[in-house]
């Protein structure tokens, strides 16, 4: 039970991995720059949730879907992966509308030709 | 310090990331030579707000979930009370930042560096390089 809640993280990931590839989206149309700014991402949230955290504005649940590891008080390990989840799907979306729009207008100018 | 307060620091540094990402899109569309840029600002607009109602239906859903599982509390005292759900309405600043700030980081990374996009840049490079000089592209 107490890995639950990463596996599911964790198996979100992969399928933004698969999206990805299969697309083009993000890592897969610059890997170093979609790196850098996924780790920009990840800190920039990290510390956000740190300060909310020290200021007692959220906490760490009682739940047993959780490991219990610890990266810092009432921060879970969860969380990293959950901020590189919610990173990639931003920007497969991101990448992902702007690439579905434009084939569907390159399809309505094909009909129109 | 309420939820809201931290929320306006980080999105203002948000903010800030985005207005610099912007004007270095600026100048480099006006350094470019007028159309190479290509999409129409039109649709970059819709791509983004179709990006952002995925993004914070799909926050309403699983913040929702993540909540009502225990995996996260809040401070009643040091939030609105304002709710989607059970969910409080400060945390949807974690996705609109996502979409702010990550494809802002993303233009500011572009720099100066030729395109390395293999998917969109190169062939449009390759493809006036050959209408440049035809024979030159087919002898390769």
């Amino acid at each position: 039970m107490g890995v639950l809640y990463l596996v599911a993280l964790l198996v979100s990931i992969t399928g933004m991995a698969v999206l990805d590839r299969r697309f083009a989206l993000f890592f897969w149309r610059d890997g170093w720059r979609a790196f850098v700014t996924l780790v920009v991402g990840v800190v920039f949230f990290l510390v956000w949730d740190i300060v909310g955290i020290d200021l007692g504005i959220f906490f760490r649940g009682e739940t047993s879907f959780m490991t219990g590891v610890q990266l810092a008080p009432e921060l879970p390990l969860e969380e990293v992966f959950f901020l590189v989840l919610l990173c990639w799907l931003t920007m497969n979306l991101h990448s992902g509308t702007r690439l579905a729009l434009e084939v569907l207008a390159s399809r309505r100018d094909g009909a129109r030709a | 310090m309420t939820y809201w307060a931290i929320n306006a620091v980080f999105l203002g540094l948000v903010a800030v990331t985005a207005a610099a990402a912007l004007l270095l899109q600026r100048v480099r569309t006006r350094g470019a030579r007028a159309s190479s840029s290509g999409r129409p600002r039109r649709e970059v607009v819709r791509a983004a707000g179709l990006a952002a109602a995925v993004l914070l239906v799909m926050t309403a859903v699983f913040d929702n979930v993540m909540i009502g599982v225990g995996l996260v509390g809040y401070d009643e005292a040091r939030i609105s009370g304002a709710k989607i759900g059970i969910a409080p309405l400060e945390d949807f600043a974690y996705a609109v930042a996502a979409l702010v700030l990550l494809p802002s980081v993303w233009t500011l990374l572009g720099g100066r560096r030729a395109p390395r996009d293999p998917s969109t840049e190169l062939p449009r490079a390759r493809r006036e390089r050959e209408a440049a000089a035809p024979t030159a592209g087919e002898a390769r």
